[in-house]
């Protein structure tokens, strides 16, 4: 692995996102039903919240109960997407480890960003793509820190090939 | 089940319109695209019919799976088309890519996980994207396209290394014409190693060419295109199998309609990929002669000069070095 193996090493880089790849005891898998037994109404009236939403959805949150979104018209949060609907699990509940392969590419900024604010770790079962620019991710499988794609994908690769009995 | 099959689905705000031809077609791609009120919607339709106000077309029953009884309730259904939205980790296991396998429905799975018991095509992996708006400008229109549609367009010249899938047949075929045109041919050990094998070969700065069977390379397919993103110098030629390329190649007799319309023939309850298929229709075809197929060792007949000529033109995206 060309990453560097910093574990033990603190201070040089601060890392804020852990992935692990695979399945992990504990996570919750199916985020979409979480959510919905869940949330918060007041999740979506931050402004981090109400920025996924416009970006990802494309819809504007109108009150804690009320999405408008192009398509649907006026919907509860229930109807937001997977993906938004993780972002804001990832956002507001820290206690549980969440499987954001329900998040698109497009989400992926979102992640980088929620760990911007607080360490943040997530459950990937796929090749999420955080972009061309340089990001610091602490892959928890082997504890390699990677700064780009390639680096992601040559540690992650060895973890994603394990089916599930 | 075979065949194409065509499917409408709409309600007042959203219409969506495509084929289904394999026994396993994956879902993936952005967030807010539209794939779980695709699911919704079949599952409203499949709960209450026409009452739900969801008009479905389509010429087989289909159905939604979920839950922790998932097993229980597929025994249940046959000759339908089943979705799976995605958050269900059932997808992931062997006993579901067990109970796929034979079974008489096809799955449409919404899923960005690799799921590599499941040997899924790479053409049959798609986005959904919107589009466009129907007169009322209240209804919009939603499309699946394939996510790997543009890896067909690439072409390879002259490669230096020939990686392939695995040491049997299409190995052999690779590994004689190496000896043609000077370049080395190395077997990955099976699918799941074909991107080990480009990682190992990744300083190596030569033109490297990975021959993958795209009717089953659908769970390595998203790491090892990734992983090509960053290799100018590696190409990933992707017929559906070795098999395929000698059917199209003609040195067998013409099959031209099963190779066109395959869905029409490899019926999911007995074959698991159309690789199996195809492997099927090429020994059938040729017992009895010199041409007899054996995955494991491949008659010298494919080897003579007429025949890997006519098989060699069959892959257009790739031109050899002649030594």
């Amino acid at each position: 692995m060309k990453a560097e193996k910093r574990r033990g090493f603190p201070g040089k880089q601060v890392i804020m996102l852990n992935i692990y790849f695979g399945d992990m005891p504990d996570m919750i898998y199916n985020t979409e039903v979480y959510f919905r037994n869940t949330y918060d109404s007041k999740w979506l009236i931050s402004d981090m919240a109400k920025e996924m939403i416009r970006d990802v959805d494309k819809s504007i949150v109108v009150s804690e109960h009320c999405i408008d979104s192009p398509v649907l018209g006026q919907i509860p949060p229930e109807r937001l997407s997977g993906g938004v609907k993780t972002l804001l699990l990832l956002l507001n509940d820290e206690t549980k480890v969440f499987n954001a392969s329900t998040c698109g590419d497009n989400c992926a900024k979102w992640i980088l960003k929620i760990a911007q604010n607080r360490e943040l770790t997530i459950r990937l079962g796929h090749i999420m793509d955080f972009g061309e620019e340089r990001f610091s991710i602490r892959i928890l499988n082997n504890g390699v820190i990677v700064n780009n794609m390639k680096d992601l994908l040559l540690n992650a690769h060895p973890y994603l090939q394990e089916a599930v009995e | 089940m075979t065949g194409r099959h065509h499917i409408e689905l709409y309600n007042n705000k959203l219409k969506y319109s495509f084929d289904i031809k394999r026994n396993i077609t994956v879902i993936r791609g952005d967030s807010a695209t539209g794939k779980t009120q695709l699911i919704n919607m079949i599952h409203d339709y499949s709960e209450l019919g026409s009452d739900s106000g969801i008009t479905l077309i389509c010429d087989k029953e289909c159905v939604v799976l979920e839950g922790r009884r998932w097993q229980e309730n597929l025994e249940h259904i046959s000759d339908s088309i089943v979705f799976i939205d995605e958050g269900h980790s059932f997808v992931k296991s062997n006993e579901f890519a067990a109970a796929v396998r034979g079974s008489s429905n096809y799955f449409v799975i919404v899923s960005r996980e690799k799921m590599i018991a499941l040997p899924y095509s790479i053409h049959e992996i798609y986005g959904i994207r919107e589009r466009g708006k129907y007169p009322s400008m209240t209804q919009v229109y939603n499309e699946m396209y394939n996510l790997y549609a543009d890896n067909s367009r690439s072409v390879c010249e002259y490669p230096d290394v020939i990686v392939t899938e695995d040491a049997k047949s299409g190995y052999q075929f690779f590994s004689r014409i190496s000896e043609d045109t000077g370049a080395a041919c190395i077997p990955a050990g099976g699918k799941s190693r074909v991107l080990d094998q480009l990682i190992k070969l990744d300083d190596t700065k030569k033109s490297i060419l990975a021959v993958v069977d795209g009717a089953a390379f659908g769970p390595e397919m998203e790491e090892t295109m990734n992983f090509i993103k960053f290799h100018g110098n590696i190409m990933l030629y992707t017929p559906e199998s070795f098999e395929w390329i000698i059917l199209k190649s003609g040195i067998v007799s013409s099959v031209s309609d099963e190779l066109n319309d395959t869905c029409n023939y490899a019926d999911s309850a007995i074959y698991f990929s159309w690789e199996q298929y195809y492997t099927e229709l090429l020994r059938l075809l040729t017992r009895d002669t010199v041409l007899h197929y054996s995955k494991d060792s491949l008659p010298e007949a494919y080897l003579s000069k007429a025949n890997k000529t006519k098989i060699m033109q069959v892959m257009e995206c790739v031109r050899f070095r002649r030594v």
